[in-house]
This record gives structure tokens, C-alpha cells and sequence, in this order.
């Protein structure tokens, strides 16, 4: 199927594999950067991962300015107008995101507000509006197998005042290069590694079966799945396989692309409400309301789920599956991970379980309600119909 | 650009201005008779401008929020804290003329959003209302996500657009 029309747009250079983190120095200098402000989390410089980076970037012509490691497990507006404060103020000339996808999309935060001059992102909210070229060059290096950010054209960001998570929206927002280092995700808990799996099937999940859905994303969709599929067992069971931790760091990757491109839809912006209003993490969210959005929306998106049938349970299981029962089985598959998941790494299965309070649902629905990725679902919910799915994942 | 087609985009730029300002009025006359529009806009923070407009010199249509309603500021120049860019004539007439649907036109890239996505969100869900009462539902029926559900009829509605205070009186009588 080709739609009437579409937009599609991957300029990240991608740079995987062993020591990939080593061609920092080279990637900067490839920019005409030399002045980087690296960004990440105190966590990740407890842990030596951002040190990793850190030390790649030692043995280069790069000057590193500061290293900024303040930046929360949710980022927010008062944190990316700090970090372009102090990017300003050292006088940087690239930033050099190391982190999940609270760092990532701080630091693409960080890049709006430099590059327009301003001194507030609240200015810059939106979607497409975002004119010029980044005046920022800007390296992204996930430590976490999920968010994609390093290849997306998306940013969310906490509005702390509303509790609201912000969507942003621009190809400027694009870094110039993504890393990919098996040794950055290898020592990631199972926990965190289920869950943020769970995150990037959820990315290509509903890149495939929303309404921006084109024959390039669709591409990245399954071979992602297909991805996951493969090597989430392999990492659930030999965490230190760095082989299978490439592969997960490639999915997720594969996903971002699917989605910066086709969008995602009803879970995400659950997803983002469940967030904004419970703090539950994105990935646990994601993990729970995808068979339930999945569901929901069955009946606008029943054949898309039933195609990816074959990356979600492969060849065999597609094949022995009558046509009309595939997207029912495709939604089982889901359930079927979860479960799994849930008993080798205690990934919560209900919202209940992820500490939701069943008077928060309707703050919850009213926010999901509202949220940009719910104009892109295949189908779109009355407030009475996304209070009813929630209350069903409580 | 040739002169035929200088003129054609003339013609369109001239349509969406009339569309605009019927869709600048229908916008306040549905909010003064559904309840579903004065619920959304009261949502929207006191003092906010929307503006629709086709890049880069327009036309556009604006509204204000003010205590709770809608008012409609016409075509001029304003300061939107809500922007809704078409990036080009030949990207709003589809929609302005009910061919389609303000999502798709979103998943199809032919406008940008500056400002509240919250906002845009439920902008949105309003216009969905007021198609419903401007366009007959053969056309409804193929551009909005639900059956349009209308709180008057379309006679009431048109009524509202051209004759400002016959409509609040309708409206509360």
C-alpha cells in the first residue's frame, strides 16, 4: 500500500559496532567541532558508562568545555534552558549526548533554544514549525536499547508546573551522528533492558499501523521486530552478549527511524499521560498499554497487526495462523512477551502494578486525550473510550 | 510562474480568504451553540490567539480567547500563540473545502503547528463540530473520525454565521 503522500527523512550518520565509541573524535572533527559539552546523567558517570565516552574523547583534538550530568530521569524545560546556558557560557561548539532518552532529548531541547537564539524552549513548542539549519553539531550515544531518540526528529519534554510531557517535533532535531557501542547497553539491569525493549516494539509496533504509515518506515518497523524477536531472549538470558546487545541497540534504532517518520499513536500518548501524570516510566507504560491499544484499535488496524504477525512470532507461526485470525494472535504474541518478561525480569504487566491510583485515570485520559500522538492513531477515542482502557490496564 | 497559473493561485488564495472568514465565524457561532465547543475553549488559557493561516503571506483568520468565548478577530496581522501554517494554498483547499480531514492533512505534513499541542488538539476536535454543521454529512461522513452529532441544525447553524446575535438568542431561547 502506498499512501497519497509521505515525508521521509533519515540523515543520521550511523556508527555501530565494537569501540564504535572510539570514532568520537574523528565524528567531531568531521563536523568542524573541537569544544564539546557532553551531557549525561550521574548514574551513568557512577557506572564508568559515560566515562567510556569520556575517555574516547581524551586521546582527540576535542577540548571537552564541561560535562553536564545533571539531568533528571524525566528532563524538563528548566533543565534544557540550564544546559543551554551553560553551553553558552563555556563557549561549546557541539554537544555530545551520552544517555537514555531523558539525556538524548535534553540535549535536542537544548539545541532548539540555542539555535533560535531564545532563552525559553516553552517558545518553541509544536510540530514542524521549527525553521533553519541546527547551529548546534550534535553526537548522540544511547545507553539504553529503546527511546531511538539518536535518530528521531521527536523530543519529549516535562512541562513540571502542568505535569505534562511536551511533544516536539522537528528534522532539526535529527543529530548528526548516532553511536552505537554494544559496551554502552551491556551492563544494563534485565529490568530496565525489558522495559525499554518494550519500548521500541511499541515504536514499531504503531509506526506500522498509524495513519503516517509509508513503505520506508514500514521497512524499519519489522526489521525491528524482527530484531527483538531474536535477541531480546538471548539478552534476558546471557546479558553480557554483546553481540545480541548490538542487535537490541540496532532495533531500537530501526524503530526510532520507523517513527520519526510515521509517527506513533493511542499508546504513546497514553504513554506520555501515564508519565506525565503517575511518573511511571516510559518503557513500563509502553510495555503495559501496548496489547490494550493494540486492541482498541483492531478494527481501523486489524490487517496491519495481522502482516506483522510474521516479525512478531515468525515465518512458522504466521504461516499455520488462518488470515482472520492473525491480528487477534499478533496482540497474543504481545501478551506472550509481557508475560515472559514479567516473570525473568518483573516488568509490571497492569498500571495497577506500576503504582497508578485508580483516581488518576481520568487525568490520565483527559491528558492522553490531548496529546499530539493521538492525532496520528488510526482511530481516535472519546474521553469516555480511553478512561475505559485505562481503567482495563489498571 | 506563468500567468495562468499567477492568476489560478490568486483565485485559490481568494477562496480560502472566503472559507476563512465563514470558518472564523462558524468557529464562535459553534461555540455560542454546542456545548461541546464552549467546553474545549474554555480549556484554552484566557487571552490566547489561534490563528489559521496559509504560508508565507497568507490569508489567515484569527480568534481570542476572552472570559471563557471565542472571538473572532478576522484576517488581519496578530500575534498567534496558537499557529496553525498551511504551507501552501494548494495544502489548505482540500481541507478548507471539506475534501479533508484536519488529521489527515496533519499526517499528510501540509501543516505546522507553533505553540500548546494541547491546545492544537482540541482546536481540532472543535473544528471536527463545526463541519459538522457547515458541510452535509455525504461529505461528514468521508472527513471526520465520528458521525457528526450535531446540538442545532444546519438552518440554525448557517443562521448563527451570518446574524451574530440572532444566534445567542437562539441559542438561549
Amino acid at each position: 500500500m502506498i499512501p497519497d503522500y509521505y515525508e521521509f527523512c533519515n540523515s543520521a550518520k550511523i556508527v555501530s559496532g565494537v569501540k564504535a565509541i572510539e570514532h568520537i573524535g574523528y565524528e567531531l572533527a568531521s563536523l568542524g567541532a573541537s569544544r564539546p559539552l557532553v551531557l549525561t546523567n550521574k548514574q551513568l558517570r557512577q557506572l564508568k558508562v559515560a566515562t567510556m565516552a569520556l575517555d574516547a574523547l581524551e586521546d582527540t583534538e576535542a577540548e571537552v568545555v564541561a560535562v553536564y550530568d545533571d539531568v533528571p530521569v524525566d528532563s524538563s524545560v528548566a533543565v534544557v534552558n540550564d544546559v543551554a546556558r551553560v553551553y553558552r557560557e563555556t563557549g561549546a561548539d557541539a554537544i555530545v549526548a551520552v544517555g537514555g532518552g531523558s539525556v538524548l532529548d535534553t540535549a535536542k531541547g537544548a539545541t532548539i533554544v540555542l539555535t533560535q537564539g531564545a532563552e525559553d524552549l516553552m517558545e518553541y513548542r509544536g510540530a514542524e514549525s521549527l525553521m533553519g539549519r541546527r547551529a548546534v553539531a550534535f553526537i548522540a550515544i544511547p545507553t539504553t536499547a529503546g527511546t531511538g531518540s539518536e535518530v528521531t526528529s521527536a523530543a519529549v519534554i516535562k512541562d513540571t508546573d502542568r505535569h505534562v510531557k511536551m511533544g516536539f517535533t522537528s528534522l532539526s532535531l535529527l543529530p548528526d551522528v548516532a553511536i552505537l557501542d554494544p559496551r554502552m547497553t551491556v551492563g544494563l539491569p534485565p529490568r530496565l533492558t525489558a522495559s525499554t525493549a518494550m519500548d521500541a516494539l511499541t515504536h514499531a509496533v504503531e509506526s506500522f499501523s498509524c495513519v503516517q504509515v509509508n513503505p520506508l518506515s514500514d521497512c524499519y518497523a519489522r526489521a525491528a521486530i524482527d530484531l527483538i524477536r531474536e535477541y531480546l531472549p538471548t539478552v534476558m538470558a546471557d546479558p553480557k552478549d554483546r553481540g545480541a546487545r548490538l542487535a537490541l541497540a540496532n532495533a531500537a534504532l530501526l524503530a526510532g527511524a520507523a517513527f520519526s517518520n510515521a509517527m506513533v499513536g493511542i499508546v504513546h500518548a497514553m504513554g506520555h499521560a501515564t508519565g506525565g501524570v503517575a511518573d511511571v516510566p516510559h518503557g513500563d507504560a509502553m510495555a503495559i498499554l501496548l496489547p490494550h491499544g493494540m486492541t482498541y484499535n483492531l478494527d481501523a488496524a486489524g490487517d496491519r497487526y495481522g502482516e506483522l504477525l510474521m516479525n512478531l512470532a515468525g515465518a512458522e507461526v504466521y504461516a499455520s495462523t488462518p488470515r482472520d485470525e492473525r491480528p487477534a494472535a499478533a496482540i497474543e504474541a504481545v501478551r506472550s512477551m509481557m508475560r515472559t518478561l514479567h516473570e525473568q525480569a518483573g516488568l509490571p504487566l497492569t498500571l495497577g502494578e506500576a503504582g497508578v491510583l485508580p483516581e488518576q485515570i481520568s487525568e490520565i485520559a483527559t491528558a492522553a486525550l490531548n496529546d499530539g500522538a493521538m492525532s496520528m492513531n488510526p482511530k481516535q477515542p472519546t474521553y469516555e473510550e480511553l478512561a475505559g482502557i485505562l481503567k482495563d490496564a489498571l | 510562474m506563468s500567468d495562468r497559473g499567477w492568476r489560478t493561485k490568486r483565485m485559490r488564495k481568494a477562496l480560502a480568504a472566503v472559507v476563512y472568514a465563514v470558518l472564523g465565524r462558524g468557529l464562535v457561532a459553534s461555540a455560542r451553540l454546542d456545548d461541546r465547543v464552549r467546553r474545549e475553549v474554555r480549556t484554552w488559557p484566557d487571552g490566547t490567539v489561534v490563528t489559521l493561516r496559509i504560508a508565507p503571506f497568507g490569508p489567515q483568520t484569527s480568534w481570542r480567547v476572552s472570559g471563557g468565548t471565542l472571538e473572532h478577530l478576522g484576517g488581519g496581522d496578530t500575534r498567534a500563540d496558537l499557529l496553525v501554517t498551511f504551507k501552501s494554498v494548494d495544502d489548505a483547499i482540500p481541507l478548507l473545502l471539506g475534501m479533508q480531514g484536519v488529521l489527515a492533512a496533519f499526517a499528510e505534513h501540509r501543516a505546522t503547528v507553533r505553540g500548546d499541542l494541547a491546545v492544537a488538539m482540541s482546536l481540532v476536535r472543535c473544528l471536527h463540530i463545526v463541519e459538522g454543521y457547515l458541510f452535509p454529512d455525504i461529505m461528514t461522513r468521508r472527513i471526520l473520525p465520528h458521525p457528526a452529532e450535531r446540538r442545532a441544525g444546519h438552518l440554525r447553524a448557517y443562521g448563527a454565521l451570518v446574524h451574530r446575535t440572532a444566534a445567542l438568542e437562539g441559542a438561549t431561547s
